[in-house]
């Protein structure tokens, strides 16, 4: 069998995300500002944020700096669109900014990141940087606070752009959209609602997981990876125990960023495959959709990949259990250690483990799901072909 | 190399239906694009309103999806048939620029080339799986593609 391949025969790593991670992060923010030479940052961010008053930390870390924000913009929806990004660089533009601080979750970022190519490259034409590799050259600083721990996204080089008027979903992929720098401060993500700190850091699992265990993976990816995974399994159930514990949020966010930074260097797999498909047609969001296809896809590739998913047992029980479990048995120990973790979130956090229990997908969807996994980016990168049929059977297990 | 490519994935999409089924979804009017950097060879192929990829000879004109090799090395690679095309994007030897959803079709045509044309002990190195195909039905629809002189040029004897 030609996979996996033992040796990495080629592969590229590229992080240059400056990564400030610790209590009180977020009072560097006026120092990294300065070094990148910016005075007048805008704030993108959404409503939820600042009704939640984490704004008021990004204020406060700029008091007596001699720097403050310039202009605010928190009208980003769940799913950015063109509009959306035009809006926000009119503003820029007009409050003449010359940084921008993305705080929020995935879909903030991405804005931001796509909000960065039209201030820095001039116009209002964004559909027409999508692709990969379109931006020759640096833009304006731009600083990302997570207030979520799953999506990674303060450390990929992606964004993703609705285009209202067809629907389509445009990428834009580039170098030039990683942030400069990623700060990590407990306050951002202290106030998640158990579901959404479950289901944020499921999602950045199975980046790690995926990053890990898929075809491109490589020894710098795997050492982030398998740091993540640790991070996530040793503090997501505290965190839900005592949702006020700083350190372990911190954890919960440092996790996700070097899953971030993992997958950014490795792409993801099945899970993301089906996971994509499944959100996209009943709505569902995405970090659930990892954690109902997680262990099924694992189980699915195992036979493929089963070394590699025997070595994470390791950063997920500790090196007593990693040792006690013969290796041939510990592809199928890691499975069921993280089928009993989603078992804990279903108790703790009522996150759904399979497609019945979420209420919103009924079996004759199946088939339109499958479909849309199979023309998905992330199947080429899985270990393991699926064609239809396959697909199919790990939906059912699912079901 | 690349025009041998080209021309395979025309013949391919003639011959078997279950490369038509693959572009059936694809818009007609669509390119498809393989190049190899810094400007290096080059094929592009259109899926026609008949369903079939027909070569598109104009350098010049868009195509809606590319395939960029990073360099020529690379894709001797993988059409000497030495690394799959899956694995060459997981070794970030090439990337894609455009439809990511029709380029996992591609990549899926590449394969069932792969698996029609070569011997399986070949074919086996590049593929995931090799694909549930009768030598009957593969020799027929290889001869049909091809011819044997061509075959054999693919394989390089
Ligand atoms: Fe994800």
């Amino acid at each position: 069998m030609s996979i996996p391949s033992p040796d990495k025969a080629f592969y590229e790593f590229y992080c240059p995300v400056k990564i400030v991670a610790g209590l009180a992060a977020l009072e560097h923010l006026p120092f990294e500002l300065q070094m990148l030479g910016a005075s007048r940052p805008m704030v993108i961010t959404d409503k939820g944020v600042v009704a939640a008053g984490l704004y008021q930390h990004i204020e406060a870390a700029f008091a007596g700096s001699g720097i403050a924000v310039a202009a605010i913009y928190d009208d980003v929806p769940p799913d950015s669109s063109l509009e959306t990004v035009r809006d926000a660089a009119h503003l820029w533009r007009a409050q003449q900014c010359d940084a921008i601080l993305a705080v929020g979750g995935g879909s903030v970022i991405d804005t931001s990141k796509a909000v960065n190519i039209l201030v820095s490259e001039g116009g209002d034409d964004l559909a027409k940087f999508a692709g990969a590799h379109h931006l020759k050259r640096a833009l304006k600083p731009l600083i990302v606070i997570p207030t979520t721990a799953g999506t990674g996204s303060e450390a990929t080089m992606v964004a993703v752009i609705t285009d209202r008027k067809t629907g389509a979903k445009l990428p834009f992929t580039s170098y030039f959209l990683m942030p400069h720098a990623a700060i990590l401060d407990p306050r951002m993500t202290m106030t998640m609602p158990p579901h959404i700190t479950a289901m944020t850091a499921m999602d950045a699992m199975t980046h790690a997981v995926e990053s890990y265990s898929c075809m491109a993976g490589n020894p710098l990816s795997e050492a982030f990876a398998s740091r993540a995974v640790r991070k996530i399994s040793e503090n997501l159930l505290k965190v839900l125990d005592n949702p006020n514990d700083a350190v372990g949020r911190l954890a919960l966010a440092q996790g996700s960023t070097l899953a971030g930074v993992a997958f950014s260097n490795s792409m993801v797999g099945l899970v993301h495959s089906l996971g994509h498909a499944l959100g996209s047609i009943c709505h569902l969001p995405h970090g659930l959709c990892m954690n109902l296809f997680l262990p099924y896809a694992l189980e699915y590739n195992k036979d493929v990949n089963g070394e590699k998913i025997g070595e994470l047992l390791l950063p997920l029980c500790g090196p007593e259990v990693f040792a006690k479990t013969p290796a041939e048995a510990r592809a199928d120990a890691a499975i069921a250690h993280i089928r009993h973790l989603r078992d804990e979130l279903h108790a703790r956090a009522k996150l759904p483990r399979t497609l019945r229990e979420t209420g919103k997908v009924t079996e004759d969807m199946l088939p339109r799901i499958a479909a849309a996994a199979l023309d998905d980016g992330s199947l080429i990168f899985n270990p393991k072909d699926a064609d239809l049929d396959d697909l199919m059977a790990v939906l059912r297990k699912a079901w | 190399m690349m025009a041998v490519i080209g021309r395979s994935l025309v013949a391919m999409s003639r011959v078997d239906p279950t490369v038509r089924a693959e572009l059936a979804p694809i818009a007609p009017g669509f390119v498809f694009r393989m190049t190899v950097l810094p400007d290096g060879p080059s094929f592009a192929v259109e899926r026609t309103a008949e369903g079939v990829f027909a070569l598109v000879k104009d350098r010049t004109r868009r195509a809606e999806l590319t395939v960029i090799f990073k360099h020529l090395r690379h894709a001797f690679l993988v059409f000497s048939f030495q690394e799959g095309t899956a694995r060459a994007f997981a070794n970030d030897r090439m990337f894609v620029d455009g439809q990511v959803s029709v380029a996992v079709r591609i990549v899926r045509v590449l394969d069932r080339m792969e698996a029609v044309i070569l011997p399986k002990f070949v074919a086996r190195r590049a593929l995931k799986r090799y694909p549930r195909i009768a030598l009957a039905d593969k020799l027929a629809l290889a001869t049909k593609a091809y011819g044997v002189t061509a075959l054999n040029l693919l394989r390089g004897r």
